[in-house]
């Protein structure tokens, strides 16, 4: 089938593309910018395709400066969408850890025993500091809190409203077209087969898009952009070393709750220092919020599950969440190497937006916003070379789209943020320190750590935990959990000191109940398994297997001869799988024994 | 009998059946909490009924399929990008409400308004097709009254299976009680079906069909005619979820000789 | 001031089943709730003076009947004429039936004709302050609402086991013939016969004291890594034939045969329970290797006790949904279940 342009993914980034360019492509008196090439006489085809059931499930809640959201829509109004609201007070706050399992420094626990003992003069409450003030860098004011579900479902009724453009969810990329060196379209993924791709009834292969320009916007572990990544690498420097895992609950509060919409919270400290948590209050009484756990956190049992329970139980977010009610749940990967990790931004055929092409500015923590606006730019690009009746051609592209990001504000703020948190590598108090001091010095001074890929990081179980539990105990806790075919980390967990989550069937439910009743999850038949495992011999030696510990979903569990089994009805895309892997590629040291492939299905929340 | 049929199908949307639903007090009657939050979908047994009428076509060359579809028109749309994808179709699309609360009669008659109105419509050949039932109102009543407003007879419900055999005439296959079918056959057109699961796959998602159908679903969409559903006469003294706890007993470590010498036990008791 | 009908069709003897004493008792105890009103009992069939000497002594005033060969068997368009006739001829204002296939299927169109409005799916009828009301549910079960109308006629379908049949005394009754005169139009369906799996393969018991469900656990992969849906089914089958359990299933289970996955050959859509399923009505339900989810569960509402075997001891049957959760592996429980009744 041959379109004009072909977009991967319908993320933020593409919403902006397509706000902007819907916008231009039929003149006021209702004849085309421009012919299609593809269908002459019709304006330019512009599909989207989408992997997600639906537009806007699986996409995460996010508070955010939007400015370039404002600026695609001077007249937004927040009470149009459900769950936005202005953003009203914002607040830090350093968690102490209340139960004692936590793995603390011995610098952290002098701190811990300070602040403790001068809590009568501190801005203390509920065994946590609020920080007296919120650093500018990382002030929201004037901003939104959004549910991005939310807000992208409103956004593709507005561009599909204009006709001009289609978005066609449930609709999985598997790779673009390379041609000589070009990009020449996409090729979908094939339906009616078995989970090993094999075709099977109503087999039908995954169709050719073919179109003068490819836009890919499919996210940080998107296959299309990870496919281009691998053909032409990464340009001089960069690499995609850091990472980190969201995981948030949207939450009915509780009648008690008396949070204002638009109260923002984050917090650090707790449940492991490395860990990061954040709650945005939407209208109506629901929340959301979650934890991050970065891949420089070295521990092999990184749950984030259980980890957001203990955070959600933490004295001081409990009095708010106490009697809530979980709504909707999910949890998504991203790319933490920001402007760092920029991939080449535009080839023959093909340009490069949002996430996936290293817009995320790391000491904001902002990325929507910075998404959305490289969208908008390539629209406006896209729409000056239609009228030049210019080609995509790669000096093309860099001239109408690479230029204007370069001199855009998501560039001049992404270098003055590239290397804030580079001390996080050397650990936590470190980072901290690193990106006060890049962001209170605009960018001027960092505190230098060197990113390495996940896969050189992550200890071994026994290492992580030595000196807490002996090597033979963990031994024999491994063997009961795969004759259980259970993750490890549960049980080491209990065995450290982390008490038990005391279900109530409401907001603390078991992962399966998220999944089932938070994260709707489900998948399409007839689609290959979407993880695949490179080298089984190296899985079935890994001793981690941090893959099933790390899974959001529950969705790669113990299997056969060592090696995980992947059970594609409960992933929910996060990507996790993808860069937690301790075993390196066999051939490609700079990518992990995980392949994250184009699949179908997942969340079934629009909320979050 | 007539070799090609016009199939129109009648369907609505519904919200994705994992969704959690729970139902609030408005000033015009019940309605879902949170509705426009909740993902939608096509009603699952009109989607059968829609893939029923997909595949009937294709078999028989020159028949074709209509959609009739009453829902808030922004849902529709949403719906459609993937409904759309399916099987070929020309939507007609009625801007009006898709909740559960609205009175069956009266969406039956928005629905054969529609239905007349529809250009080139051929009553000996048609065949109005629809879930037997509605996710929504769950109440299985709309179709009949279509069909009467359209003044078909040979009506069929909890259909699983519809064969046209070699002299035109169709058998049909209704489910009654006790996982059985009613079989019966019929020698005239119009009739009117409404369908349980069928026996057919979902479609795959094809873009070309996609590509093709767009081409009526968004002016469609565009020229949607509002229609008031009033819910004259009908009053709601409470909605409520059912309660339905129970103490559960979670019986853990017992060994598997126990646990079934406790379930034949169990199962025996009167 | 109501005039109540109960609309009744005779069975393939000629009797009136459970459900239609069931829907006959609210009736009567509608009527007794409004003063004034009158109770009228409409019958269709082959021959309906069985039928009506089997309710002769149920208080109606009236007992009406549309009978010929023609209304023997369960057609629409036959069916449609002879409620439209007994509904006109009583002057009903409240048509009270049993939610039977044959009922479900035609009297919405019946209360088209009439310009009247139609509730199906319901679970009671009451009079509250001289006032008819019924609760039914919405949202496939999903939701409970009491509904109160003032349009007439209004025609109630009555599910099945929400009153306790009437049981009086039988007697001889005067039927009064109602003419429901058909044309050929009305003949252009021919009902056949009824199709049934073989008795060996019928999985689908309505009277069973118990429903066994089968979950997708089934067909996963066991702790030794792989699937074994073949012992699964016998392990099934051997205990369906032991017991005569009706056998439902989840909805993922049914749909993984699209998956290409090794599934349960004798599963098909019939057997599904749940909110895309059926609600069927078993004393006893047992679940096995399935989590419990809400959109399932809603099946098992007419299920009054309720156990579950799953691995996992926070699956959803364990927050009040099941009487007993046994935390065990299927497999091995059901294999010593159908060993125990081997032994029997």
């Amino acid at each position: 089938m041959n379109v004009d342009i072909v977009c991967v993914g319908f993320g933020p980034a593409m919403g902006g593309f397509l706000t902007t360019l819907s916008r231009q492509l039929v003149k006021e008196d209702g004849t085309p910018l421009v012919e299609s090439a593809a269908t002459p006489g019709l304006p330019p085809q512009v599909i989207c395709y989408e992997r997600a059931d639906d537009i806007g499930f699986g996409v995460s809640g996010v508070v955010t400066p939007a400015r370039s959201i404002k600026t695609s829509f001077p007249q937004l109004d927040p009470a149009q969408i459900p769950l936005a609201a202005p953003v009203k007070h914002e607040k830090i706050a350093y968690l102490l850890d209340p139960v004692g399992a936590s793995r603390r420094s011995a610098s952290l626990r002098i701190a811990d025993a300070l602040i403790r003992a001068g809590r009568w003069a501190l801005p203390y409450e509920h065994n946590a500091l609020n920080l007296p003030w919120v650093p500018p860098f990382l002030r929201k004011h004037d901003g939104l809190v959004l549910s991005l579900g939310q807000f992208m479902q409103w956004v593709g009724a507005q561009v599909m409203g204009s006709g001009t453009v289609q978005v066609w969810p449930s609709m999985p990329v598997a790779s673009p077209l390379f041609e000589d060196g070009k990009v020449a379209g996409v090729r979908l993924a094939d339906q009616g087969t078995d989970r090993k791709g094999q075709p099977a009834d109503g087999f039908m292969a995954g169709m050719d898009i073919r179109a003068a320009l490819t836009v890919i916007g499919d996210g940080p572990v998107g296959p299309v952009g990870r496919q281009l990544d691998e053909k032409f690498g990464l340009p001089a420097g960069h690499h995609q070393h850091d990472w980190a895992v969201g995981m948030k609950f949207v939450v009915d509060l509780p009648p008690h709750a008396d949070l204002e919409p638009g109260t923002v919270f984050h917090t650090f400290g707790y449940p492991e220092p490395e860990i990061f948590g954040f709650m945005y209050v939407h209208p109506g009484r629901i929340a959301s919020l979650g934890i991050f756990v970065p891949s420089w956190f070295d521990n092999p049992v990184r749950t984030a599950y259980r980890y957001l329970q203990h955070w959600m139980l933490h004295p001081y977010l409990w009095r708010h969440l106490k009697g809530g009610t979980l709504r909707s749940w999910g949890a998504k990967s991203l790319q933490e190497s920001g402007r760092g990790g920029e991939p080449h931004l535009a080839g023959d055929g093909y340009v490069r937006i949002g996430e996936g092409s290293g817009s995320t500015n790391l000491l904001t923590g902002s990325g929507i916003d910075e998404a959305w606006a490289t969208g908008s730019l390539l629209a406006e690009g896209v729409i000056e070379l239609l009228q030049a009746g210019q080609p995509f051609t790669r000096e093309n592209l860099e001239q109408a789209y690479v230029r204007r990001r370069r001199e855009s504000w998501v560039e001049k703020e992404g270098r003055i943020a590239e290397k804030a948190r580079d001390g996080f590598q050397r650990g936590v108090v470190t980072g901290l320190l690193g990106m006060g001091l890049t962001g209170l010095s605009g960018g001027r001074l960092h505190l230098p750590g060197k990113p390495l890929p996940p896969h050189r990081r992550v200890p071994s179980v026994e290492a992580y935990y030595r000196g807490r539990i002996p090597p033979d105990e963990i031994a024999r806790l491994r063997a009961e959990c795969t004759a259980k075919g259970t993750g490890l980390h549960s049980a080491l967990m209990d065995r450290v000191g982390w008490p038990t989550i005391p279900f109530d069937g409401k907001l603390l439910v078991s992962h399966q109940d998220a999944l089932l009743t938070g994260g709707k999850v489900q998948a399409p038949a007839g689609y290959a398994d979407h993880v695949v495992f490179i080298d089984e011999g190296a899985c079935a030696r890994c001793g981690t297997k941090i893959c099933i510990d790390a899974c959001s979903g529950q969705a790669i569990t113990p299997g056969p001869n060592g090696v995980p089994a992947f059970d594609r009805e409960k992933c929910i895309h996060c990507g996790a799988c993808l860069w937690n892997c301790s075993q390196p590629h066999p051939t490609d040291p700079g990518r992990t024994n995980v392949e994250f492939r184009a699949g179908a299905g997942g969340l079934h929340s629009a909320e979050n | 009998m007539p070799t090609s049929y016009h199939i129109v199908v009648c369907g609505s949307i519904v919200p994705d059946p994992l969704q959690t639903l729970e139902p609030v007090t408005t000033p015009t009657g019940p309605a879902l909490k949170n509705e426009l939050l909740l993902p939608a979908v096509l009603d699952p047994w009109a989607g059968h009924a829609l893939f029923e009428a997909a595949h009937l076509a294709k078999q028989h060359p020159g028949s074709k399929v209509w959609l009739v579809s009453i829902g808030p028109k922004a849902k529709l749309q949403q719906v459609m990008m993937t409904v759309a994808q399916k099987v070929p179709f020309e939507l007609i699309a009625i801007d009006g409400p898709a909740g559960g609360f609205t009175e069956s009669a009266e969406i039956a008659a928005a629905l054969a308004e529609a239905i007349q109105g529809l250009p080139g419509l051929d009553k000996s050949r048609l065949l109005v097709f629809g879930g037997w039932e509605s996710a929504t109102r769950g109440a299985g009543t709309t179709l009949q009254m279509v069909g009467e407003r359209l003044g078909i007879v040979d009506q069929f419900q909890g259909v699983d299976q519809l064969t046209v055999r070699p002299d035109g005439s169709f058998q049909v296959l209704e489910r009654i009680e006790g996982g059985r079918h009613q079989v019966s056959s019929c020698g005239a057109l119009p009739a009117l079906c409404g369908w349980a699961t069928g026996n057919l796959p979902e479609p795959p998602n094809n873009p070309q069909v996609g590509m093709l159908n767009m081409r009526t679903v968004m002016p469609a969409l565009q020229r949607a005619k509002p229609t008031k559903i009033s819910n004259e006469g009908v009053t709601f003294p409470s909605v409520s979820l059912p309660k339905q706890r129970r103490e559960t007993k979670i019986v853990k470590d017992m060994p598997p000789d126990d646990i079934a010498r406790e379930i034949v036990e169990w199962i025996g008791k009167e | 001031m109501e005039t109540i009908l109960f609309l009744a069709h005779t069975e393939s003897d000629g009797s009136l089943g459970q459900a239609a004493l069931e829907s006959l008792a609210a009736a009567r105890t509608l009527a007794a709730g409004l003063t004034g009103s009158t109770l009228i009992a409409g019958l269709v069939g082959g021959s309906v003076q069985s039928a009506a000497d089997q309710i002769a002594g149920c208080g109606a005033t009236r007992i009406l009947g549309v009978a010929a060969a023609d209304f023997a068997s369960s057609r629409y368009s036959t069916d449609v004429v002879a409620v439209e006739a007994l509904a006109r001829a009583a002057a009903a204002t409240i048509v009270i039936a049993p939610a039977t296939s044959r009922w479900n299927r035609v009297l919405a169109g019946a209360a088209q004709r009439l310009d009247g409005r139609i509730d199906a799916h319901a679970t009671g009828i009451t009079a509250a302050d001289g006032k008819p009301g019924l609760t039914r549910w919405y949202y496939r079960q999903r939701m409970e609402a009491v509904v109160q109308r003032t349009r007439r006629p209004w025609f109630i379908l009555l599910e099945a086991g929400c009153a306790a049949a009437w049981n009086g005394p039988a007697g001889t009754a005067a039927v009064e013939s109602v003419a429901a005169p058909l044309t050929d139009a009305n003949r252009r369906t021919i009902v056949t016969g009824v199709q049934a799996p073989p008795t060996d393969q019928q999985t689908i018991r309505p009277d069973a004291k118990l429903l066994f469900v089968a979950g997708a656990g089934w067909t996963k992969a066991q702790p030794d890594g792989k699937a074994h849906s073949v012992e699964a089914e016998e392990i099934i089958l051997d205990f369906l034939g032991k017991t005569k359990a009706s056998l439902g299933s989840t909805k993922s289970l049914v749909d993984l045969s699209g998956e290409g996955q090794a599934v349960l050959k004798f599963m098909t859509h019939l057997n599904q329970v749940g909110q895309t399923g059926s609600t069927p009505r078993h004393p006893k339900g047992l679940a096995t290797c399935c989590h419990g989810e809400e959109p399932h569960t809603v099946g098992w509402r007419f299920i009054n006790e309720r156990r579950a075997i799953n691995l996992n001891p926070n699956c959803s049957w364990a927050q009040g949904k099941a009487d007993v959760l046994y935390v065990a592996d299927a497999f091995v429980v059901m294999r010593k279940v159908n060993a125990l009744l081997a032994a029997k």
